[in-house]
């Protein structure tokens, strides 16, 4: 019995230990931020993220930044719920999907006021771009973009350039389908070894469909001014009848039925597809594993009125918490971490897209090495050719009913009209439309 | 009767003859057991040999089995990550749930046997009622976030002890209980004879000859706490308060699963709990034995 | 022969704790599944009317038979499965009968989500082991989580792997427990081992299968983990079961509301259960 009770002890001491060391973190300014990130790990972006930290906390003693790393995909819903309780933390990462709820909740403080109107207008214009107007609602600067995600066309270089194919180059979305025919390699046994093209299907984890590049180069939306979804339109049926139809004619793989986009990539890293649907911030990660002249970026094909249809473009914004005690700090290490002393270590050492126009000029000569060209398509197509989900209503669920209409055209032979309209039935019956 | 009171009782265990199965059922179970070995082990060891493998050699295909050269820097990156830090705060909760858990269930299971009282039956239907609780908490996720940080309760030391604690005590009570009905009521009618109150009688009686039930509520309560996940990545926030589970999953990032470091995790975070079994392993079924086949 | 109070302060500390952490958020849930929710917050009480909606939900009907399908295979091929293990381990001797116990029960004591993850990369990836030399020995068309039933069978077989290992040692401590002499009894009187498995050890395990019939039903029905990382849901909604949509209200659209409501419905399912396989069982308690 006297062992238990040394062990009852030592766990008594250990924990009392535990809570000391917590409050003795207390003494000075703490800044709590909820992100996904480890600051204690060691990919990329979380080694950007630690050194961030570690220049701000040296530039302004008695602040302390308290990393509370989240599951990235209960993190928003996590912070509405704080906010509502009055515990949230002063500085939160948000997903695009849920922007409009954050905002609208008023979880978020206004920049403006904590910082933005104090900086000279060429640092406005600096992070001039579609991101900055999307935070920016009836006058208030709610957030700051921090990762941009640019979700378009991502390929095996050395793959394509062996075929002679410019991924920039596709006219039409038919040139990018021969393109990806020629790529499908089979092996003596007539076995695909190597498909032209995929994209992940799966409702877990889910990129926005294919579908959706196509639908909006020819003018038409994907949501209808009321926030219902206008997925069933003609246009809307042709593209994800040239989507499936690739899947059908064995240039996009069957199995991609059941792949989540974690799926998708291992098979690109494993040389079984040659081009996917790939977003830029994973481009970093794919090169770390395949090697820097592997893996390219590329702007959708166009469609013969416009160059490139548009990419969607998803991201993580960073904002204060309104309820915050702190908020003058927390906006002052916001500032930093995506200002101009933070922006270029996102870049050189997490792989980021650049957010400022200045990082993006002031690193010419890194962003030209070879291997690091995505950052400026990706640059280039978020000021040119790039659509952001809007944020008036909710599009939760949008990129899985999608998805799922794909499923069912191709494992059920559902028709591919109506797949589409129970899409949008379900889509709008779950959001309340 | 008083035989099945020995905690151990190894020479009946080897003395008779078990039942055993008809020899074609023999056959097919030793299949399926066959069976089970692959689909056990495999997992488990691809786990291992993807732990030691480097980026490059992650996704070689066709897949890889022994071909590549070992390496550690997965485990490198897991420590520097802060996970032997998490992995003794999780061993600290555990222990922490198991004793408190035993230290709650061990006096209710007795009242409950021992002790007429007042809607007994009711609240003992409650407690297996209850079972569903701790099972079902991922449902009610985030009005429970609301509820317990109103109260002040969430992201502190104590926080995922106590959740775990209460989700773990109504199997906890039932096993004790099982085992407790197993304990003749004369030893207890003895010694309040020679002056013993009831607290003298369950910490000098019954504690000692309900130990090996303790030890397989105790082992099932670590498990339980071990392997949360959804309960302790929501409730508590602070890095220094995070356990094992979340942090496995956060090599399962936004950014992609990063199958090395994510491995090299989960196989660090089966040690402790293989130990146990390793150690406590004929302990959990000989503890859950004595109360099993009473109604 | 005790007080009521005595006996009361052995039971208090207990239910206090299971009254803060597992009754009272419950009926906080249900309180709060009352109101209409924007971003987390209860904005006006609408009474049933979440409960309304849900219960237009057209798929709703579906995805509850599904469950019940699910959960029913699940349970029934684990308790199966487990229980002749269990009666095979307990003829063996005791230091292979505790290896092979070892063994059964590696899944259970890894994460769901650690054990899911590997099962799928190591057996039903693409470029995994299994599928790999599939392909290598001629089937090029292997593709288990595109058809539905497959799906939903390969959902199955996952979630029964996960949990042999927990009904096989509640089995095994069960068996364990009735006397030798029972069987040596019975054997003198000239029965089968047939006759003494189905007439004297089944109906002394009666306590432990109920037992583990409860866990697992309530396990399975619960499941979140699994089907989310196994399948995610489809194809389809093939494999989409009720905590999975649960799941799904909650933190993909964000509809506290139904979610909170759904999984109010779904607890007082479970508590019936429960209740009804104590009544079937006549399990004193």
């Amino acid at each position: 019995m006297t062992k238990a009770l040394g062990a009852a002890l030592g766990v008594a001491a250990s924990i009392i230990g535990m809570a000391l060391a917590t409050t003795a973190i207390a003494q000075e300014t703490t800044i709590r931020m909820w992100t996904f990130l480890n600051p204690a790990g060691t990919a990329p972006r979380e080694v950007a993220l630690a050194k961030i930290i570690t220049q701000y906390e040296a530039a302004n003693p008695g602040t302390k930044i308290l990393v509370e790393p989240q599951v990235w995909d209960q993190m928003t819903p996590k912070f509405l719920a704080a906010h509502a309780t009055g515990n949230a933390p002063d500085v939160i990462w948000v997903v695009t999907d849920f922007l409009g709820d954050a905002i609208a909740s008023g979880s978020l403080a206004d920049l403006n006021e904590l910082f933005i109107n104090d900086w000279p207008a060429e640092r406005v214009a600096d992070n001039a771009g579609a991101y900055w107007d999307l935070t920016s609602v009836d006058g208030k600067q709610h957030a700051i973009f921090v990762s941009r995600n640019y979700i378009s066309l991502m390929y095996r270089k050395d793959l394509l350039d062996a075929a002679g194919i410019d991924p920039n180059g596709f006219a039409t979305w038919q040139e990018f389908r021969d393109a990806a025919e020629q790529l499908t390699e089979k092996d003596a046994a007539g076995n695909v070894t190597r498909y032209g093209f995929a994209q992940g299907f799966s409702e877990q984890q889910a990129d926005p469909s294919v579908m959706i590049p196509q639908l909006l180069a020819t003018g038409e939306p994907l949501f209808n001014a009321d926030g219902t979804a206008n997925f069933a339109s003609d246009a809307g049926v042709a593209a994800m009848t040239f989507l499936t139809d690739l899947v059908k004619d064995g240039i996009s793989p069957r199995e991609s039925v059941s792949w989540t986009v974690d799926d998708l990539f291992e098979q690109f890293a494993a040389g079984r597809l040659a081009m996917v649907q790939g977003p830029a911030v994973r481009v970093s990660t794919l090169q770390a594993q395949l090697g820097k002249d592997k893996v390219g970026l590329a702007l959708w094909p166009g469609n013969g009125t416009v160059e490139h249809s548009p990419a969607v473009m998803a991201g993580w914004a960073v904002g204060v918490w309104s309820g915050s005690a702190n908020a003058e700090a927390a906006g002052s290490f916001v500032e930093y971490m995506l200002g101009p002393d933070g922006d270029p270590i996102w870049v050189e050492a997490g792989g980021q897209v650049p957010g400022l126009l200045s990082t993006l000029a002031n690193m010419k000569d890194f962003i030209a090495q070879p291997g690091n060209e995505y950052l400026s398509v990706a640059a280039e197509g978020a000021a040119r050719y790039g659509w952001l989900t809007p944020i008036e209503f909710s599009v939760g669920g949008y990129r899985q009913a999608l998805n799922k209409a794909a499923q069912r055209i191709l494992v059920e032979g559902t028709d591919v009209a109506t797949a589409l309209e129970d899409a949008e039935a379900e889509f709008n019956r779950l959001n309340n439309r | 009767m008083t035989s099945s009171i020995d905690a151990a009782a190894p020479s009946r265990r080897t003395r008779a003859r078990r039942v055993k199965l008809p020899p074609a059922w023999a056959i097919a179970v030793s299949l399926l057991f066959a069976l089970l070995c692959v689909v056990n082990l495999l997992p488990v060891i691809w786990g291992i040999l993807t732990s030691l493998k480097s980026q490059e050699d992650l996704f070689r295909y066709p897949p890889t089995l022994l071909d590549f050269t070992p390496t550690l820097e997965n485990y490198e990156r897991v420590i520097t990550s802060g996970f032997l830090g998490t992995l003794q705060v999780t061993i600290l909760y555990a222990c922490g749930t198991v004793l408190a858990t035993l230290a709650l269930a061990l006096p209710a299971a007795y009242a409950f046997d021992r002790f007429e009282f007042p809607l007994r039956s009711t609240l003992l239907l409650l407690v297996v009622a209850s079972i569903p609780l701790s099972l079902g908490a991922a449902a009610l996720l985030i009005p429970n976030y609301i509820f317990f940080t109103r109260l002040g309760l969430t992201n502190a030391w104590f926080t995922l002890p106590l959740i775990y604690t209460a989700n773990q005590l109504p199997m906890a009570i039932w096993i004790v209980k099982g085992t407790l009905e197993t304990i003749p009521r004369e030893l207890d009618e003895a010694a309040l004879i020679d002056g013993s109150d009831h607290f003298g009688i369950l910490w000098r009686i019954i504690l000692p000859l309900s130990r090996p039930a303790l030890g397989a509520a105790g082992v099932l309560a670590f498990v339980g706490s071990w392997n949360e996940f959804v309960v302790s990545s929501v409730m508590v926030d602070n890095p220094a308060l995070r356990p094992v589970q979340p942090a496995i999953y956060n090599f399962i990032g936004y950014f992609g699963r990063e199958w090395g470091p994510l491995t090299a995790a989960a196989m660090m975070g089966i040690v402790p709990i293989l130990l146990i079994f390793i150690l406590l392993g004929r302990q959990i079924v000989s503890g859950l034995t004595r109360g099993s086949v009473k109604g | 022969m005790q007080s009521r109070l005595t006996s009361m302060s052995y039971v208090l500390p207990a239910f206090a704790a299971m009254t803060l952490v597992l009754f009272a958020p419950v009926i906080y849930g249900f309180w709060f599944s009352l109101y209409r929710i924007q971003y987390g917050v209860q904005t006006g009480f609408i009474g049933l009317g979440n409960y309304a909606r849900l219960l237009t939900d057209p798929s709703l009907g579906a995805t509850f038979w599904r469950t019940v399908v699910f959960a029913s295979a699940t349970v029934a091929l684990t308790t199966a499965i487990a229980l002749c293990l269990a009666v095979w381990i307990n003829g063996l001797g005791n230091r292979r009968g505790f290896i092979a116990q070892m063994i059964i029960i590696l899944p259970w004591i890894i994460s769901t989500v650690v054990a899911t993850l590997l099962f799928r990369w190591v057996f039903l990836n693409d470029i995994g082991l299994a599928i790999s030399l599939a392909r290598t020995l001629g089937f090029s068309n292997v593709h288990p989580l595109n058809d539905p039933n497959g799906a939903m069978g390969w959902l199955i077989a996952v979630s029964v792997w996960k949990r042999i290992g927990y009904a096989l040692i509640i089995i095994l401590a069960g068996l364990k427990g009735i006397p030798e002499d029972y069987n040596e009894a019975a054997r003198i009187d000239g029965a089968s081992d047939w006759q003494i498995f189905s007439s004297i050890t089944l109906p002394l395990l009666k306590t432990p299968l109920l037992l583990i019939v409860i866990v697992l039903t309530l396990s399975s029905v619960n499941t979140v983990e699994t089907p989310l990382v196994l399948t995610g849901g489809g194809p389809g909604s093939a494999t989409r079961i009720l905590p999975m949509d649960v799941f799904d209200r909650a933190f993909l659209t964000y509809d506290l509301g139904s979610a909170s409501s759904l999984a109010v419905m779904m607890f007082c399912g479970n508590v019936l259960l429960v209740l009804a396989y104590v009544r079937l069982a006549r399990w004193k308690v």
